[in-house]
């Protein structure tokens, strides 16, 4: 699997990124960076204890790496959660966190692929 | 040297990011907290050249990191470059309000990130060095301003001290004059400070009045070529004894004309007004020029009738003393000459005063 291939499968930006990033090397580093990441755990856990100024904190940042990295549908997933967590509030909508989970299961499977293979 | 990039990001994966753009040009150093940050720029605040901060981060808040550096007066020498997710525009106002200098939204585009770091850069360090430029230039101006003041003051000293030194040989020369010297400069400066007051048209300020004041001490400089058979006998001068004795003025002024160089213009100038003309009189029957009205400078009439006084009121080896009261009239009737009405106003005003004066240096 190339490194195309991997954002082909995440329906993710490669062009976009890879030209904001100058180089498939840096794509490729800050990419697999990513598996390392402690946002999405540190959004879980604060969702569990009903922290909900930690948890927009944690779904920012996540926002933010989605964009950085071009990983488009889990940018957009975050960003959704973001906006229903902005000012501390509980969001109402359980499918938001359930849609960002998704995405990032996904964008650790697919990345998890590519670096092995 | 200020050259380092100071990253502040609460993400390692965008302090990175970030570092990756620009280490090969500056020297990171990286804060991932809002604390942290604020520790690293107090100790480095003269290496940071520039601060790259994230907007939300657990604690202290990019915010808060810019409020605090906005009262250390931190922004004035270190630019700050927001680079946030952050969409909302009203997030960015307050961030401008806050004094950024630049708001990257993310993605941001390594070129991008590279471009306004390195502009951000210049900007601050041509700012940072004109501004030390004008802090010294305006030091070394003081200190020029301080000696020319320092010098000033000496050269005043030293203009003085000619006139002291000439006053003091005109006082051994003539038997008559030592205390005549200091009861003119005395009447000369009463009546020109009531003049400097009344007249503004004569352009009077308390320097020129110091200066006049002083330099009526050399009135009679003249006097001193002047052969004792004549500046003291004690008898009526003969009619080219008196014509001899006139030259006492344009005599003085020759030799104030020897010292012009070494003194300073407007002292130099003054005495000899003083010296030439203070036998000048308002209707042109004066002399030695014969000068009518306003020609006459002044500083020549002030002294001339601060003289006229004086001698009025003095025991002469020719005469005797007349009254203060006696005086004060014979002035102001014309009887010794023709005096400018503006100055007989002020003559008239300082009256009470001329007297005390008198008064006082007669004990």
């Amino acid at each position: 699997m190339s490194l195309q291939e991997c954002y082909a499968a995440l329906e993710g930006d490669f062009e976009g990124t890879l030209g904001r990033l100058c180089s498939e090397k840096l794509v490729e580093r800050f990419a697999l960076k990513f598996l390392a990441d402690e946002s999405y755990p540190a959004l879980i856990k604060a969702m569990q204890q009903g922290d909900y100024e930690e948890a927009f904190r944690a779904a920012h940042t996540l926002k933010g790496v989605g964009l950085n990295l071009g990983f488009t549908r889990l940018h957009e997933a975050s960003d959704l959660l973001t906006e229903a967590l902005r000012g501390g509030r509980k969001p109402e909508d359980d499918s938001l966190l359930e849609k960002v989970t998704a995405e990032y299961n996904k964008t650790v499977a697919v990345l998890k692929e590519y670096q092995g293979a | 040297m200020r050259n380092k990039v100071l990253i502040v990001d609460d993400m390692e994966l965008n302090r990175e990011m970030l570092s990756a753009i620009l280490e090969e040009e500056y020297p990171i150093i990286e804060a991932d907290s809002g604390k942290k940050a604020l520790e690293l720029l107090k100790d480095q605040q003269d290496e940071i050249a520039v601060v790259l901060l994230d907007l939300i981060m657990p604690d202290m808040d990019g915010y808060a990191v810019l409020e605090i550096m906005q009262k250390q007066n931190w922004m004035e020498k270190i630019p700050v470059l927001i680079i946030s997710a952050e969409s909302k525009v009203e997030a960015e106002t307050r961030c401008f309000k806050l004094g950024i200098s630049d708001f990257i939204r993310k993605p941001f585009d390594n070129a991008t990130v590279r471009n306004r770091v390195k502009n951000m850069i210049d900007l601050f360090s041509y700012k940072n060095e004109l501004e030390e430029k004008v802090e010294k230039q305006t030091e070394t101006l003081k200190k020029q301003y301080k000696l020319l003041m320092m010098q000033a003051e000496k050269l005043k000293e030293s203009n003085t001290r000619i006139i002291d030194i000439l006053g003091t040989v005109v006082e051994c020369r003539n038997l008559e004059s030592g205390e005549h010297i200091k009861r003119v400069k005395g009447f000369t400066r009463i009546l020109a400070e009531q003049a400097m007051k009344d007249y503004p048209e004569y352009g009077l300020t308390p320097e020129k009045v110091d200066i006049i004041v002083s330099a009526s001490s050399l009135h009679d400089v003249g006097k001193i070529a002047i052969p004792d058979g004549i500046l003291l006998k004690p008898a009526r001068l003969t009619h080219d004894e008196y014509e001899y004795m006139k030259s006492h003025t344009t005599r003085g002024c020759d030799i104030l004309r020897n010292i012009k160089d070494v003194w300073d213009e407007v002292y130099s100038q003054t005495s000899y007004e003083i010296c030439r003309h203070h036998h000048e009189r308002y209707d042109g029957k004066g002399y030695p020029d014969g000068l009518e009205g306003e020609n006459i400078p002044i500083s020549a009439q002030l002294v001339g009738l601060a003289d006229v006084y004086d001698a009025l009121v003095s025991e002469r080896v020719y005469k005797s003393a007349y009254s203060e009261d006696d005086a004060f009239h014979m002035i102001v009737s014309g009887e010794c000459g023709v005096f400018s009405p503006k100055l007989l106003e002020c003559f008239r005003s300082v009256k009470k005063q001329f007297e005390a004066l008198a008064e006082e240096q007669r004990g």
